[in-house]
């Protein structure tokens, strides 16, 4: 019992801190390694239909049917044509697994929460990536945009609803 | 103790176990209900029944349960000992029903993770006064508030009385079957029902609660207890739950056997406590004669042990953790697919390759496949009898209490079902059947009679399996549905259109109650009509992919039959293409395919299109439109039209060809996608991609709400 903690704790340790960084357009974005279930490499996609665009459609993970989502178009970019360095990373936010399509990936990095700063608020409404982005962080010479995968994953219906709700705020 | 380990299997057996041993008693009681009194085999099951709760309750600190348990234990005693007569035996029915519901309310709570706080003093004040009123029937003197049961227990039953020591001893083995669950938490509650009569126990292995392991053990060689105490032996083999236990040895000792025994145990200070005066008298009594009991009895030999070895032969069946099967039903649809993934290889249709053993291979490999599916699949089925039980019990209430007079009828309660289906029809079917007690049946014998019915009501409720699909209907010989008011009503309320009744066909007119708001407030009585009205009925029905079928003759009954599917899990589809997207649609909804011409197709300005087919009109959806798929045909002649029937009702669809046709094994879509119309699920195919499967029902109403 007492091993299977430690072991718990050091794998905890081994996690905290850890980045897998992936390129879509000229910016870097991070994901926590905790989310990350694998990466595998660009599947065939079964299209469902009358969903949001974001949501490319359906792959087999194994005999798991699980959704995609294209990160690109999720962040209102212009889609691009999907490539062999293409990959989908399989992320498990709050036991919903789904795979985020990312142009390319980058690699695993190691930030620690002082390098983290918060985003700058100014311009927040004209940048759709921003809104998932929790915060910014500088490793060697390129700043990442770290994401947070709930928000990522948030369908636009109860966005909008929060959207809403944040403008009555202010 | 409890808490100081893991108490989540305990307490899954706990709930598991008891749920099942109300079942029964709910069984035996609304079997004899209208008897004139329990006979022994049920009087004894139903102590049996409270005995075994009452323990490992007990075990679990539920007070509230054990206390209840306890004394409906102590009444069944009283009468299994005593035999007396002028029962109210409908009052016990009562009764024994009313802890049934208040320990099932209990076993809810505990399963949502609440703690059982029902407060069960009236209950137990209840069961108190009608065991004394028993009682005082019999002795006309003096009226006894009832101590616990072991107390009562007759002198005569001592067999082998000691005269001049207060104090015995026994050796006791308690062998449990070889597949008793958890043998070491039975031990355990055997162990703390002998606490309340023991001056010193002491048992091997000696670490049941922590170790669980230690179950092994007790499994291979028995569960072994010293035992001194005041009681005789049939005082303690009843507060050992023997219903796991194959036999059980017992052994009367003398003092010094005991101290003996109790030594190599390894409990080198017990001998200090057996002084020397105890043991001369131990000596004098053993040199007296020899003991009764001090040979292996088993229980077989017993009272109890008797009816044990009769109702209950040996166990055949083994109760599986439902993950257990899910996770293997999931494994054989993999391996199904896999199969089609071999099967239909593209890398077979090389021309030129002879495939003659492939094929034979192939076929048995099929056949093999497909056996398996069938054993999953009937693993999967349960019979309706527990449904049912459910049923009669409703039945009992509702018509006790609106003071109706009514006969159930069960046919077919064998009939097996899946059981992810059976969870979903249970309570349609419950408000079914109160509906039709409540409402169906007359409130009054005289309006019967005046028809030429006998003044008993009589509900009919039977299950039949007919061409893969289940029927089961709820039958009453009561007023009927009155079309003509349904129609006033549902006009009224203005949920239909307002068209003269004569332009509404019978059916229509009967579906109008399983309308959203038809049920009306006033109709709202305790037990119809509890926020759940008939449309639930219907969308939890069709949520598993049935119907409700109603028929009504006024003044002779009604007959409401759902239509529900053996399985959910594996359908026969065919496989289409529209686009670049395949799609499935289930066989046994396809009507036709037909291939047509322009002449066919009927186009209003609004848009909307009609097929004309042997002078029937049909409403026309192009998948390739309505889900705005790339690629697919726009010509109906370049493509395939198929006619799709749903409960009575047609639509046309058009894709663009026919790949193959497969068992599909059907998965839902994941939840993160929001609900397509017109989508059921998704499967996936022989090559491992992914098709979505087609709901007719969805597509047809969502061609009628346009």
């Amino acid at each position: 019992m007492a091993e299977e903690l430690i072991e718990e704790l050091v794998e905890e340790d081994s996690q905290t801190g850890k980045f897998m960084t992936f390129q879509t357009g000229k910016e870097y974005f991070g994901i926590s390694i905790s989310y990350v279930n694998e990466i595998i490499v660009m599947q065939p996609i079964t299209a469902i239909p009358e969903v949001d665009d974001y949501i490319k459609g359906l792959i087999n993970l194994r005999g798991k049917i699980i959704p995609v989502i294209d990160v690109r178009v999720r962040f209102k970019m212009e889609p691009t044509e999907y490539t062999d360095r293409t990959c989908i990373i399989v992320i498990n936010v709050k036991s919903t697994v789904l795979g985020l399509i990312v142009e390319r990936i980058a690699e695993v990095d190691t930030i620690l929460d002082d390098d983290i700063v918060p985003p700058p608020a100014l311009g927040k409404k004209d940048n759709e990536q921003r809104k998932y982005v929790y915060g910014l962080a500088r490793t060697g010479d390129t700043v990442k945009l770290l994401l947070d995968p709930d928000k990522l994953i948030r369908q636009d219906a109860l966005e909008a609803i929060e959207d809403i709700q944040e403008k009555e705020q202010s | 103790m409890a808490e100081e380990f893991n108490t989540d299997s305990m307490l899954s057996m706990f709930l598991y176990e008891s749920g099942q041993l109300l079942e029964k008693l709910e069984g035996i009681i609304l079997e004899k209900q209208d008897a004139e009194c329990f006979d022994d085999a049920d009087i004894n099951e139903i102590f049996r029944c409270m005995h075994t709760i009452k323990g490992s309750s007990g075990v679990l600190m539920y007070e509230n349960l054990t206390k209840v348990s306890h004394k409906l234990e102590d009444v069944f005693y009283y009468l299994r000992e005593s035999h007396p007569e002028n029962v109210p035996h409908l009052e016990l029915v009562e009764k024994v029903l009313a802890v049934s519901d208040f320990i099932n309310g209990e076993l809810d709570k505990i399963k949502n993770g609440d703690t059982p706080d029902g407060d069960e003093s009236q209950l137990v004040k209840d069961l108190d006064e009608f065991l004394s009123r028993i009682k005082g029937e019999i002795k006309k003197q003096g009226i006894r508030l009832p101590k616990a049961n072991k107390k009562e227990e007759p002198t005569q039953f001592y067999v082998a009385p000691v005269a001049s020591e207060d104090s015995r001893f026994y050796k006791i083995v308690i062998h449990y079957r070889n597949d008793t669950q958890m043998s070491n938490i039975r031990a355990y509650s055997a162990t703390y029902a002998l606490k309340e009569v023991a001056e010193d126990l002491l048992y091997t292995p000696e670490d049941i609660l922590s170790n669980e392991a230690s179950a092994d053990t007790i499994l291979a060689e028995g569960f072994y207890m010293l035992l001194q105490t005041k009681s005789s032996k049939e005082e303690i083999l009843e507060l050992i739950d023997s219903s796991e236990a194959e036999h059980i040895d017992f052994e009367e000792l003398n003092a010094t056997q005991y101290g003996k025994a109790l030594a190599e145990l390894g409990r080198e200070d017990v001998p200090v406590v057996i002084n020397l005066d105890e043991e001369k008298k131990a000596d004098k009594s053993s040199e007296q004669a020899p003991m009764p009991g001090d040979y292996v009895v088993k229980t077989k030999e017993t009272g109890k042990g008797k009816t044990l070895a009769k109702n209950q032969p040996k166990q055949q069946i083994i109760s599986v953790n439902v993950e257990k099967m899910d996770a293997l039903m999931d494994l054989i649809g993999e391996l199904v697919i896999a199969e089609a993934t071999v099967l239909q290889n593209p890398d077979l249709k090389v021309p030129g390759l002879d495939l003659t053993n492939f094929y034979k291979a192939a076929a048995q490999l099929s056949k093999n496949t497909t056996e398996l599916q069938d054993v999953i699949m009937s693993m999967r089925m349960m019979p309706l009898t527990n449904t049912f039980q459910k049923m009669k019990r409703i039945v009992f209430d509702v018509s006790r209490k609106l003071g109706k007079d009514i006969e159930l009828e069960v046919i077919g309660e064998n009939t097996e079902v899946d059981k992810n289906i059976i969870e979903h029809i249970t309570d349609p079917l419950m408000h079914l059947v109160r509906n039709s007690v409540d409402h169906g049946i007359e409130d009054n014998p005289d309006a019967r009679t005046a028809n030429g019915k006998p003044a008993k009501g009589k509900i009919t409720l039977e299950a039949k399996n007919e061409g893969g699909k289940v029927y089961i209907s709820v039958k009453d010989d009561g007023k009927g549905l009155n079309k003509e008011k349904l129609y006033q009503k549902a006009l009224s309320k203005g949920l239909i259109e307002n068209k003269p009744i004569t332009e509404y066909k019978e059916k229509e007119i009967f579906r109008f109650i399983t309308l959203p708001g038809f049920s009306t407030k006033e109709e709202v009585t305790e037990y119809s009509g509890r926020g759940v009205g008939m449309d639930v009925v219907v969308k939890n029905i069709q949520s598993i992919g049935g119907r409700l079928d109603i028929e009504s003759v006024e003044n002779e009954g009604s007959e409401m039959t759902l239509v529900i599917p053996l399985t959910l899990a594996i359908i026969n589809g065919i496989v289409v293409q529209v686009g670049n997207s395949p799609f499935v649609i289930e066989t046994a909804s396809i009507k036709q395919f037909v291939r047509m011409g322009e002449e066919s197709l009927i186009q209003e300005p609004s848009g909307e299109e009609y097929i004309v087919l042997r002078g029937e009109c049909y409403p026309f959806i192009r998948l390739s439109e309505k889900y705005d798929l790339p690629g697919a045909v726009s010509k109906i002649e370049d493509g395939i039209v198929v006619v799709l029937e749903h409960e009575g009702e047609q639509i046309c669809i058009l894709i663009d060809k026919l790949l193959q046709e497969q068992e599909i094994v059907v998965k839902p879509i994941p939840s993160y996608v929001k609900k397509v119309r017109g989508l059921s699920g998704c499967t996936q195919l022989g090559d491992g991609s992914i098709a979505l499967i087609l709901d007719i029902a969805g597509l047809i109403l969502d061609e009628e709400r346009r």
